[in-house]
């Protein structure tokens, strides 16, 4: 109820401001719809005209936050909510659906890296962006398997007349947090070089000081990147794009009241080749070769220096592209074709594991007449071990007048079973059950069998289908508008899934534990609708509201509702509820909310910087023994965080900045783990 | 005169026909009683990786205790849950006790109250050889298990109608796999103590 009263509140104050007359002409707003975006259509499209819902997060915003990693400014966003998983790793999800459902990319070439599906967001630094490109809803129709949820590029700085010209900044945070930052743009004439380094270390937090573990252990990363531009002529251009990641954490586990220490590394390498070529003025090609390569690896020792448990994970991924632009009087038509090849070895499989696939995609950008914009295409994977993959998609665009346009969008996405849900062999050593992918199942279960493992096999289980890619069908509508001092984008979408992976008991061993396997089993939807506002009040002050309403509810638990109709109450006594009780899967919040206030005081060159979000209650598991969130299970309670940071700029290079994250120093050490408490900072920054 | 011996014959008659029918209706059935035990302790060896081992506690329905003779009709052993009929699940299982009796479980959905009526017979199951006749995993296992938080807890709505091993019913709801039945079980609870309600129909009815 409060959130709809501010809703309306924000919307009515509006409509007061923009009715009076404007004396100053604020460009703030205006600015940031005419920015050209390119991931969307993977060519050059203004944000304003866009038929797909998009969001942009400049550097600008960036700096100002104060924030150093990916996830962090990710998090500030309407719509995109930080959750962690069993393995700490933070994911990120977008109109109710996971982690795993969100594609990565960094200059437009995808991160691999997710050891159970989840990529690790704190490994991207923030130092060099030049903006980040956020695409939402299933984008499979452009960049294939796991752009089911959208697409988030990371999109680094470029020079793009000769300069020279860089930053250096060092920060300093609670919990002996260091951030220091080098970025250095060159360009002469027909070369261009791009070298950042960003080292980062932190100490960790412990939210319960009773146990030896904390929360996040202590760790350190750097990461380089050293990018090379080369314009052979104004219509040929080369772009050598490398970045290197290395992270050291210390890594600490209590497994049966024995403590055990040791390490963990990650490593990354992503290098990327381009040709930028202009055949004319109507023709414009890219040639594009990637390969990243992602490690990780972890031990654990005992107390006496003996070696308890190792584990380690290394993927490949290498990808060549070429993608084509025609323009055709008003009109694009884009197209592209790659080949991917993808290695994954890691402990838990068998043996190095190799997917081969190729992809082909198509794309029309039609503009019929001045109000009009429609995009069509699609995309088919052929997968070497799933099914092939037809993704389309169609948008639609009308520019109702100058301030105001209607967008639709329908979209195919999927994401391909990982390697994880084909391959993996695993057996908890403490518990003892085990966990066997989908294509090595069978024979492993027959191999149980034969060393008496097993007690028993579920009846009815079949392996001789292939697994199928979980696959979704995604709508969004919505509109655009701006003018003068106020832009409002509002979104309604739903999304429904289907063949969605999970496990299942699939043999009892004589232990007394299971054998799990994956299987597609459910069908779930999503729907919600979106709502970002920004209103400058005066050139010096300007606020932005955001909102998000979310339903993600399992389809299955409704058509089978009389399974899962009985609860226990408080007395342990089974009491019947009804379907409308259902409150739906499990972390996702049916309200997020945040307003952020920008001021300027010009006069001393101070910009302060607030940001308030909310989120209102979710549940992590079922409490009352229906195997579902319904109304009267224990919900961990919604909150408030408020981020402040505020900048002062001294002559024309020098930057002081200093903040809080969590000014209010909110935790729930019990339930929510990732939230740290109360982070002051402070930052000083040279840019010459 | 002749009228009042009239009416008080026929008064006599009337009582001493009232009398007859209030000792027929003391022949009537009682209602069956639910029972809440507590506390059944069921610990085993090994799990955790091992080959599970151990006796299984036995419980009788109509002595409403633990038992270590014949007469049982329900054991627990860790999370497993048998029935007096059929034969061993584990041949080499020493702890499992041999199936002496006619005992088998059907399961119903439910709430513990309502249900009266015995389900049909080709519903019961009893225990075989390498499958237990109460289920261990699937929609009818009597508990959930949360990977994240390490809890057992005990499905609700499952009422398990158990065919005693002299062929009489009871009805079993679990309620707690924790002990003192904690309403919100956490790492610190004492796992593997059973409390359940029950019902025991000792009459040759086929409700409860």
């Amino acid at each position: 109820m409060r959130i709809r009263i501010t809703v309306f509140a924000v919307a009515f104050f509006c409509q007061i401001s923009v009715s009076q007359e404007v004396k100053k002409d604020s460009v703030k707003t205006n600015e940031l719809s005419e920015v050209k975006v390119t991931t969307a259509t993977r060519t050059e499209r203004v944000l304003s005209s866009l038929p797909l819902p998009m969001t942009i997060i400049t550097s600008e915003a960036i700096i100002k936050s104060g924030v150093t990693r990916l996830n962090e400014i990710l998090s500030e966003q309407t719509g995109i909510i930080l959750i962690p998983d069993e393995s700490g790793f933070e994911g990120i999800q977008m109109q109710g659906l996971d982690a795993a459902y969100t594609m990565i990319l960094i200059d437009g070439v995808p991160l691999v890296g997710r050891s159970s599906g989840v990529l690790d967001l704190s490994r991207v630094s923030v130092g060099n962006i030049e903006r980040i490109e956020i695409v939402k809803g299933a984008s499979s129709a452009l960049y294939g398997s796991e752009a089911m949820g959208g697409v988030i590029n990371v999109i680094t700085k470029r020079p793009k007349k000769d300069m020279f010209s860089g930053s250096l900044s060092y920060r300093y945070a609670t919990f002996n947090t260091s951030d220091a930052n080098t970025n250095l743009l060159w360009k002469k004439k027909k070369f261009a070089a791009n070298l950042f380094a960003n080292f980062y270390s932190t100490d960790g937090y412990d939210l319960d000081k009773s146990t030896p573990l904390k929360n996040v252990e202590p760790f350190y990363n750097f990461t380089i990147q050293p990018k090379i531009y080369y314009d052979f002529s104004e219509n040929l251009k080369l772009i050598v794009n490398n970045r290197f990641y290395d992270m050291k954490m210390d890594n600490r586990a209590i497994i049966d009241a024995e403590n055990y220490s040791g390490d963990a590394k990650e490593k990354e390498w992503n290098s990327q080749l381009k040709f930028e070529h202009k055949w004319n003025s109507k023709v414009y090609s890219e040639y594009e070769f990637y390969a990243t390569n992602y490690k990780n690896d972890s031990f654990l020792k005992d107390e006496n220096n003996v070696l308890f448990e190792s584990a380690y994970y290394n993927q490949w991924l290498i990808r060549p592209e070429v993608r084509t632009t025609l323009s055709l009087k008003n009109d694009k038509l884009t197209g592209g074709v790659g080949v991917s090849y993808e290695t994954l070895d890691r402990t838990y499989f068998e043996k190095q594991v190799n997917f081969n696939s190729q992809y082909v995609y198509l794309q029309y950008d039609y503009n019929p007449t001045e109000k009009w914009n429609i995009l069509a295409g699609f995309r088919y994977d052929n997968h070497s071990e799933y099914a092939s993959q037809f993704s389309p998609k169609l948008a639609v665009n009308y520019k109702v007048n100058e301030n105001f346009s209607l967008k639709s969008s329908v979209g195919y996405g999927y994401k391909a079973p990982d390697f994880r849900q084909l391959y993996f062999d695993f057996t908890n050593p403490s518990v003892g059950y085990t966990v066997l992918g989908y294509n090595v199942a069978e024979d492993r279960l027959n191999q149980l069998d034969e060393q008496g493992q097993l007690l028993s096999r579920v009846s009815g289980v079949s392996f001789s289908d292939p697994l199928q890619p979980e696959s979704s069908i995604n709508v969004n509508l919505g509109t655009f508008y701006k003018k003068n001092k106020l832009r409002l984008d509002v979104n309604a979408f739903y999304n429904s899934i289907e063949n969605l992976i999970d496990t299942r008991v699939v043999a009892q061993k004589t232990n007394g534990q299971n054998v799990f396997s994956y299987f597609n089993i459910s069908k779930i939807f999503t729907y919600g609708l979106e709502f970002n506002s920004t209103y400058d009040f005066t050139k010096d002050l300007s606020v932005s509201f955001g909102y998000q309403f979310l339903t993600a509810k399992d389809k299955s638990v409704l058509d089978n509702f009389e399974n899962y109709q009985y609860i226990r109450n408080s007395d342990l006594q089974t009491i019947q509820i009804k379907k409308s009780d259902y409150f739906g899967l499990y972390n996702r919040s049916k309200h997020t909310a945040n307003v952020k206030f920008a001021y300027t005081i010009p006069k001393i060159k101070t910009d302060i910087n607030l940001r308030v979000f909310y989120r209102s209650k979710y549940g992590m598991y079922d409490t009352n023994g229906n195997q579902i969130l319904d109304k009267y299970d224990t919900f961990v309670d919604g909150y408030f965080l408020t981020n402040l940071s505020i900048s002062k700029y001294i002559g024309d290079k020098f930057m002081l900045q200093a903040g809080a994250n969590n000014l209010f120093d909110f935790t729930d050490p019990t339930q929510i783990s990732n939230l740290a408490g109360r982070q002051l900072f402070a930052r000083i920054q040279y840019n010459f | 005169m002749k009228t009042k011996i009239f009416t008080l014959s026929l008064l006599a008659l009337f009582i001493s026909t009232v009398s007859c029918s209030s000792d027929d209706d003391k022949n009537t059935v009682a209602p069956v009683v639910t029972t809440k035990v507590s506390n059944v302790y069921a610990p085993q060896t090994g799990g955790q990786g091992q080959p599970v081992g151990g006796e299984f506690t036995k419980f009788s329905f109509s002595e409403n205790k633990i038992v270590t003779d014949d007469n049982w009709d329900i054991a627990f052993r860790g999370t497993s849950v048998i029935v007096n009929g059929g034969t061993k699940i584990s041949a080499t299982d020493a702890g499992e006790p041999e199936r002496k009796g006619q005992g088998a479980v059907s399961i119903v959905s439910g709430i513990f109250a309502n249900v009266t009526a015995f389900p049909a017979s080709s519903t019961f199951a009893q225990d075989a050889s390498g499958a237990s006749a109460f289920p261990s995993s699937g929609d009818n296992v009597w508990y959930d298990y949360n990977g994240a938080t390490h809890i057992i807890s005990a499905k609700a709505g499952k009422v398990y109608v158990i065919k005693t091993h002299d062929g009489k019913y009871a009805k079993v709801e679990f309620l707690s796999y924790y002990k003192d039945a904690p309403a919100t079980p956490d790492a610190n609870s004492t796992a593997r103590y059973y409390t359940f309600n029950f019902a025991y129909q000792a009459n040759s009815t086929t409700t409860f």
